[in-house]
C-alpha cells in the first residue's frame, strides 16, 4: 500500500490467540493512528456504515478537525465496461444496468441513447417507448434519492425516514416491476425502444402513486427539514463556492446545489422532455443542506413530470420497426419465415453498428451520466467508456472536507451521494 | 443495416477516423502529447471550463496505439440559470499515445483530472507526467497488467477461457462406448472385474 496508509495496514493483525478458550486475553493496543507531526492519520472505512458502501477515507485529523481526506477506492471495481466489450449490443445493457445499482435505468438510458445516434436511428424510436422511458427513469429517480434520503437520514441518527422512504420506494418498484420484471437492474430499455409495453392495470396504479405522493413528501419534509438536529448538521456544512464545483467536474444535484442550473434534461431535452413543464431545482449556498433541499425538490419535479407523461401517453408500437435491430414480434415468427431468420440472427449473433465513436449522455440521479461508445462495426462494443457522475462528485470531498470535523465528513459523503457500483465499475 | 455475418472480423483499424455524421459534440480536437496541454488551455480560456470526463481507448493495430479522450463543456464558473447556460457546448480532444509515451498532466487546469488520469494509467497504463499522486485506483497496488487494454485477457491473466470444474465421470462415460464387439467384451471384462475384486481404485488410476 502507499505511503500515506497508516502503519497497521497489511501487518499481521491482530496476534491475539483465538484458539485457547481458557487462554486469558489481553486487549492488544494495536495502533489505529499513527502520528507524524502534529497531525494523526485516521483510516474511515472501507467497512464503515456511513460509507454507503466500501470507500476508504483516508483522514488527517488535528484533534477533532480534519486537514486532509484522501478517499481510497476500488473496492467494487468489477470490470463492467471490459465485460461490455465482450457482450452483444443489448447483452451489454445488463452489465451497465450493474454499475449505478440504485437508478439502473438511467445507466440504460444513456446507452442506448449512445447506440441509437451511431446507429442513426433517434428519431425513429417510437414516441410511445420514448415517453415510457422518461416515466420510468423519473420513477427511478425517485427510488434513488428515496435511498440516498434514508441512508443520509441514518447516518445522522434519524432512523424514522429510512423506514417512509423505503415505504415509498417500494410501492415505486412495485411499479417498476410489474413493467419490466424485476425490481433491480431492471434492463427495461433496448436498442430502439422498450422491452415490453406497460402491463394492464399499471395506469391505474400509476394514478394512485400521483395521488398520494405529495402526503408523502409532505411527511419526508415534516420529519427533517426544518428538525433543528438536522439543520444544525447540515446548514453551513460542505460549501462548495460554483467556481470550485465546475473545476472539480460535478454534475447533478451536486452542481445545481451551488447555484449552476446545468440540467440535461433542459438544456439538452431528449425522448420527448421538451414537452414537459418542469422546474430545475437550485439553491445558492452550496452546502450539505443546499443539496438536501435540491434533491427533495427533484422528487417533487419528477413526480410532476411522471403525472404529465402519464397524461399524454399515447397508444402506439414500443420498438422501432426495423428488422435489423429489433426482435420480430413473436406471433409472426410462425408465420413469416423472414421473422424466424431474423430472430434467429438477432439472438445468435446481434445486430451490428456502424463504426464510429459517439457519446450519448442523460441526467441521472447523481449528474450526468454518459457513455463514450466506440465501435468498430462489429455486433459487440470495441469501448464503452462511462462517465460515472459519483466518480466525480466523491472526488470533491478532498476539496471540501479539509477545515470541517470528522462527525462532519459523514454528512459530506451522505449528501455527494456516492454509489459504489459506479465509482468503481 | 442487414444482420450479417459474424465471422468475418472488421478491417476498421481507427474506429474514430469513419465515425458517421453526428452532432454529439461540436469540436474534435486530434492531437499529440507535445501539444495537448497548448490545446487544453485554449480550450478552457474559450469557456470549456468543466472538464466532463476523461478517459482512454485502445485501438491495438492501430499507430499511436491508444487514445486519451478528453470531453469537456462550457459551463459558467458562477451561479447561472438555464437561459444563461443555454444548450451545451461540448468539444472531445483525442490524445493519440503509443506505448511507452506519457501525457501531460491537466491536474493544474481541472482537478478533478486527478483520479481520471490515475484510472487511465491504472486500467491502460499510460503515465501521466507531472502528475502528484499517480497510483492504480482501481486495481490493487501489485496489480500486474492493465486490464483495459485489449491484449488483457477478458478473465485476467492466464485465464481467458471459462474454467470448468474437472468432471471424470463423463470423460469415463466417452470413453467406455463400446465401438466394436471386441472393445464391448473388454469393457464388460473389466466392470465384472472391478464389481467382483477392485475398490474403484482402478478407475481412478484410469481417470
Amino acid at each position: 500500500m502507499s505511503d500515506h496508509l497508516p502503519d497497521w495496514i497489511g501487518s499481521e493483525g491482530n496476534p491475539n490467540n483465538f484458539g485457547d478458550p481458557t487462554a486469558v486475553l489481553e486487549p492488544e493496543p494495536y495502533e489505529v493512528v499513527s502520528r507524524n507531526d502534529d497531525q494523526m492519520v485516521l483510516s474511515m472505512g472501507p467497512q464503515h456504515p456511513s460509507t454507503h458502501g466500501v470507500l476508504q477515507v483516508v483522514l488527517g485529523i488535528d484533534g477533532e478537525t480534519v486537514t486532509r481526506a484522501e478517499p481510497e477506492i476500488g473496492y467494487l471495481h468489477t470490470g463492467i465496461e471490459k465485460s461490455a466489450e465482450n457482450l452483444f449490443w443489448n447483452q451489454s445493457l445488463t452489465v451497465i444496468d450493474r454499475m449505478d445499482y440504485l437508478a439502473p435505468l438511467t445507466n440504460n438510458f444513456a446507452f442506448v441513447r449512445g447506440v441509437e445516434r451511431l446507429l442513426g436511428i433517434t428519431d425513429q424510436v417510437p414516441r410511445r417507448a420514448q415517453q415510457i422511458r422518461v416515466m420510468m427513469a423519473e420513477m427511478t429517480r425517485i427510488t434513488s434519492h428515496c435511498i440516498w434520503l434514508g441512508t443520509h437520514a441514518i447516518d445522522l441518527g434519524a432512523i424514522s425516514p429510512f423506514f417512509y422512504t423505503v415505504d415509498l420506494r417500494e410501492n415505486i418498484l412495485d411499479l417498476i416491476e410489474s413493467a419490466s420484471g424485476a425490481r433491480m437492474n431492471m434492463t427495461y430499455f433496448r436498442v430502439g425502444g422498450i422491452n415490453g409495453d406497460l402491463p394492464e392495470g399499471f395506469l391505474e396504479r400509476l394514478d394512485e402513486l400521483i395521488a398520494k405522493f405529495p402526503r408523502r413528501m409532505r411527511d419526508l419534509r415534516d420529519l427533517l427539514q426544518q428538525n433543528p438536529i438536522w439543520t444544525d448538521r447540515e446548514i453551513g456544512v460542505g460549501i462548495i463556492s460554483p467556481e470550485d464545483a465546475v473545476a472539480w467536474g460535478l454534475t447533478g444535484p451536486a452542481l445545481r446545489a451551488s447555484g449552476v442550473a446545468y440540467d440535461l434534461r433542459k438544456i439538452e431535452p431528449y425522448s420527448t422532455y421538451e414537452e414537459y413543464e418542469f422546474d430545475v431545482p437550485t439553491r445558492t449556498e452550496g452546502d450539505c443542506y443546499a443539496r438536501f433541499l435540491v434533491r427533495l425538490d427533484e422528487m417533487e419535479e419528477s413526480m410532476r413530470i411522471i403525472a404529465q407523461v402519464r397524461k399524454k401517453l399515447e397508444p402506439g408500437p414500443i420498438m422501432i420497426n426495423e428488422p435489423a435491430v429489433a426482435l420480430p414480434p413473436k406471433p409472426s415468427i410462425g408465420l413469416s419465415m423472414e421473422s424466424l431468420i431474423y430472430h434467429f440472427k438477432l439472438v445468435s449473433e446481434g445486430f451490428r453498428v456502424p463504426a464510429g465513436d459517439v457519446y450519448g449522455a442523460v441526467e441521472g440521479p447523481r449528474g450526468e451520466i454518459g457513455y463514450y461508445i466506440v465501435s468498430s462495426g462489429e455486433n459487440k462494443p470495441w469501448r464503452v467508456r462511462t462517465r460515472p457522475p459519483s466518480f466525480y462528485n466523491l472526488q470533491a470531498l478532498r476539496k471540501i472536507a479539509a477545515g470541517n470535523l470528522i462527525a462532519d465528513v459523514v454528512v459530506m459523503i451522505g449528501s455527494l451521494d456516492p454509489v459504489f457500483g459506479e465509482v468503481d465499475r | 443495416m442487414q444482420p450479417r455475418s459474424t465471422k468475418t472480423t472488421s478491417t476498421v483499424v481507427d474506429p474514430t477516423a469513419v465515425r458517421p455524421a453526428i452532432d454529439d459534440v461540436d469540436e474534435i480536437i486530434r492531437t499529440t502529447p507535445a501539444e495537448l496541454r497548448g490545446v487544453l488551455t485554449q480550450l478552457k480560456a474559450r469557456g470549456f471550463s468543466h472538464l466532463t470526463d476523461v478517459g482512454g481507448a485502445d485501438y491495438l493495430k492501430r499507430e499511436p496505439r491508444f487514445d486519451v479522450v478528453y470531453l469537456l463543456t462550457v459551463l459558467p464558473t458562477h451561479a447561472a440559470t438555464i437561459a444563461e447556460i443555454g444548450k451545451p457546448r461540448r468539444a472531445r480532444v483525442l490524445c493519440g499515445v503509443d506505448e511507452g509515451q506519457s501525457v501531460p498532466t491537466v491536474y493544474d487546469l481541472w482537478p478533478c483530472a486527478n483520479w481520471a488520469e490515475r484510472e487511465v494509467f491504472d486500467l491502460f497504463g499510460i503515465p501521466f507526467s507531472g502528475h502528484p499522486d499517480l497510483r492504480r485506483i482501481e486495481m490493487p497496488d501489485d496489480w500486474e497488467g492493465h486490464p483495459l487494454r485489449k491484449d488483457y485477457p477478458v478473465r485476467g491473466p492466464g485465464r481467458d477461457r471459462t474454467p470448468r470444474p474437472p468432471f471424470p465421470g463423463k470423460e469415463n462415460v466417452g470413453s467406455r462406448i463400446p465401438p466394436t464387439r471386441e472393445a464391448a467384451e473388454r469393457l464388460r471384462q473389466e466392470i465384472n472385474e472391478r464389481l467382483h475384486h477392485g475398490n474403484g481404485k482402478s478407475g481412478e488410476e484410469k481417470a
